[in-house]
């Protein structure tokens, strides 16, 4: 027991970082690394030769089975429907040569199901019966006969050649498809107007705000309560309020613009790709500025009295003021404030999936948008994961440019 | 003179922002409270409505909505009550205790709250349809992606501030580590805990791409997603949207207007130096 307490003294620092360790493992860097794997394969769910990831070539045994399953039990249908009897011994005869060579592919596997390797050998093998099966099955329906089932039956037996698979080990080729889409790049130029105009407003805006509030004498506690609020509400509600006020036939917001001029109908709002665009831009502004003015005002309450007492004694004026003691010492919160919401607006999903769903006509599909639907509305697990692995990529970069050339330091020892 | 004048404007200014903020969520009430007629054509830009009702209300709760508030509820619980253990212990070591690798782990932490959530969403969602995950309270456990690494964040900034003193009189006492931990530096880490927790919850809360992703079926929509499918495919009941906004975002503000000091604290505890 003693012992036991002295190691656990010892080690303490590794025993509690354990279980974070293993969520971060699990649902963060596993994930990360399978979706690398991922990008490397022409991997589809819904297409049966590219659902998994194949390095060499496959032999889907479970398919193969159920193909085998299916001829028999309609030739054992066709046996019934057609007239002469010497039909009926032909198909049993197919039948027969069929069994046969389903069972000689079955002696290759022996024990084995799902999806497994095959070689060279095997691979011609299995090209050759499923010739055989097909060669046999068009020479049975090559006979006069009231036949009903052979459009299906040569269908069903088409797919002995489908449970071959071919390797989707397609290495550097989804990244060279991802640079020569066009709509990724109009996704990333999306997202970096979005990105780059909305977190500046949020800049400028924020940090007039905190200023102000900054000074404000009475109602702080409910200037920050309100100042929460917008910041506290999921995005997928607040996108849906705007959604609500953009609309074209009821939408207050919507109306007004109309009124004013900036936009010539209100219905053209949300279907004009470049105001749909501000349509967002303002609801992130709007919802994330607040967030940023808190940030920066917490920032300037911790700058001393003392310096600007002394500036005033010196003559310096506000303006002054503000840029040799106020703008220097609030640096380091701006730049954390900075790096976050830039991280954060590059990856914008909700807000756009919600207000406009990346419409009109796919303008304001932030990259986010476009990989989701890649990955889930076309299933092509494979070439999304490239897209993200992109974005990640520019993420990372953005995040060093940000630690490198700003000095930001995120934790102070 | 000039600073009455100055003290004016900020005022007005503030009002202004104040405004701002809050009139969609007035508007969005208002409209929550006119009937269907009133909604669509010249109704629709009239601040009260002639003929108040709460159909929409009613519809809404014979709905989806009370079952995608409890799901919520749950998840976010769960998900709260581990990330907040985890993340206590984790910053604990992090922030007091020495070993080698300390460094690597808080690299590895930041580095993974700056991960965009999509790019773990493709894999989890096939681990989950393979487990059968699907459509449960599992989902849970891959929010730790979003919430552990902002937790343990707060959590090591807060443990930071502990006066180290403490440990160093219960060391010559002979308290163990694991007891120092336990009976000294945790009672004295509570607020910082508890604001953990307050961003946990609401960072959960809010989440929409995993729910929407992970969780499809409506028995289990969480209230961010099932609140979007309120959108017909052919036609909008903006009465119902707008009193689902109302009704989601009560839980929101009654979080924010009890724990604003903890919330402002959890925020700005990376942006500030101190």
């Amino acid at each position: 027991m003693r012992k036991m307490n002295a190691w656990l003294d010892h080690h303490l620092g590794y025993v509690l970082v354990i279980p974070a360790l293993i969520f971060i493992i699990l649902f963060s860097l596993w994930p990360v690394a399978q979706s690398t794997r991922f990008s490397f394969f022409d991997f589809q769910l819904n297409d049966q030769q590219k659902s998994g990831l194949y390095f060499t070539e496959q032999y889907n045994l479970k398919l193969m089975h159920e193909t085998f399953d299916y001829i028999d039990y309609y030739l054992e249908i066709e046996k019934d429907t057609v007239k002469q009897s010497s039909t009926q011994e032909r198909i049993q005869d197919t039948q027969q040569e069929i069994l046969e060579i389903y069972e000689s592919i079955q002696a290759m596997f022996p024990g084995q199901t799902g999806i497994v390797s095959i070689n060279d050998q095997e691979h011609e093998f299995l090209v050759k019966a499923s010739d055989q099966v097909l060669a046999g099955l068009e020479a049975l329906y090559r006979i006069e006969d009231d036949f009903n089932l052979q459009e299906d039956i040569m269908m069903v037996a088409s797919e002995l050649e489908t449970s071959i698979i071919q390797p989707n080990y397609v290495g550097l080729k989804n990244f060279q498809s991802v640079l020569r889409d066009p709509r990724v790049w109009q996704t990333i130029r999306v997202t970096l107007f979005f990105t780059s105009i909305s977190v500046g407003m949020e800049l400028v805006f924020g940090l007039i705000l905190a200023l102000i509030m900054n000074k404000a004498m009475i109602g702080r506690g409910l200037i920050r309560t309100f100042s929460l609020i917008p910041w506290a509400i999921p995005t997928s509600v607040a996108a849906l309020m705007w959604a609500y006020l953009y609309n074209g036939s009821s939408g207050i917001v919507a109306l007004i613009l109309a009124r004013v001029g900036i936009v010539e109908q209100a219905t053209d709002l949300m279907l004009t790709s470049s105001s749909a665009l501000w349509s967002i831009i303002f609801a992130d502004v709007w919802k994330t500025t607040p967030y940023f003015a808190l940030l920066l005002l917490a920032g300037l309450q911790v700058i001393p009295d003392s310096l600007y007492e002394s500036a005033m004694l010196d003559g310096a004026n506000k303006w002054k003021q503000f840029l040799h003691i106020t703008l220097p010492l609030l640096k380091p919160s701006i730049l954390v404030a900075l790096l976050f919401r830039t991280l954060d607006a590059f990856r914008i999903f909700d807000l756009i999936w919600v207000l406009t769903g990346g419409g009109p006509g796919g303008t304001t599909e932030s990259i986010s948008i476009y990989g989701y639907k890649v990955m889930f509305a076309q299933t092509r697990f494979g070439y999304g994961a490239a897209i993200i692995l992109v974005m990640a990529l520019c993420v990372g970069v953005i995040s060093y440019l940000y630690i490198k050339f700003l000095d930001i330091q995120l934790i102070s020892d | 003179m000039i600073n009455k004048k100055a003290e004016r404007l900020f005022g007005a200014a503030i009002v202004l922002y104040l405004l701002i903020i809050i009139f969609p969520f007035i508007w969005v009430f208002l409209t929550s409270l006119k009937p269907e007629s009133e909604i669509w054509g010249a109704g629709a830009f009239k601040i009260l409505a002639d003929q108040p009702t709460f159909e929409h209300y009613e519809a809404l709760f014979r709905g989806n909505i009370l079952n995608a508030l409890k799901n919520s509820l749950i998840i976010s619980t769960i998900t709260t009550t581990y990330v907040t253990m985890v993340a206590a212990i984790a910053a604990y070591a992090i922030a007091r205790l020495k070993f080698v690798g300390k460094r690597l782990i808080l690299a590895i932490v930041l580095a993974t709250s700056m991960f965009p959530q999509i790019t773990v969403v493709g894999p989890i969602y096939q681990l989950f349809v393979k487990l059968n995950w699907t459509n449960s309270y599992f989902i849970s456990l891959p929010y730790s992606m979003i919430a552990l690494p902002v937790a343990i964040y707060i959590l090591v900034i807060h443990f930071n501030k502990v006066p180290k003193e403490m440990e160093e009189s219960a060391k010559i006492d002979g308290a163990s580590k694991m007891k120092t931990f336990t009976d000294i530096i945790l009672p004295l880490a509570l607020p910082g805990i508890f604001t953990a927790a307050i961003i946990t919850f609401i960072s959960v809360w809010n989440e929409f791409l995993l729910a929407l992703t992970l969780n499809p079926d409506s028995s289990y929509h969480t209230a961010t997603v099932a609140i979007t499918f309120l959108r017909g495919q052919f036609q909008i009941f903006w009465g119902q949207v707008t009193a689902a906004t109302v009704v989601v975002t009560i839980p929101t503000l009654i979080i924010v207007i009890l724990f604003q000091r903890q919330i402002i604290s959890g925020l700005t505890s990376g942006a500030v130096k101190e």
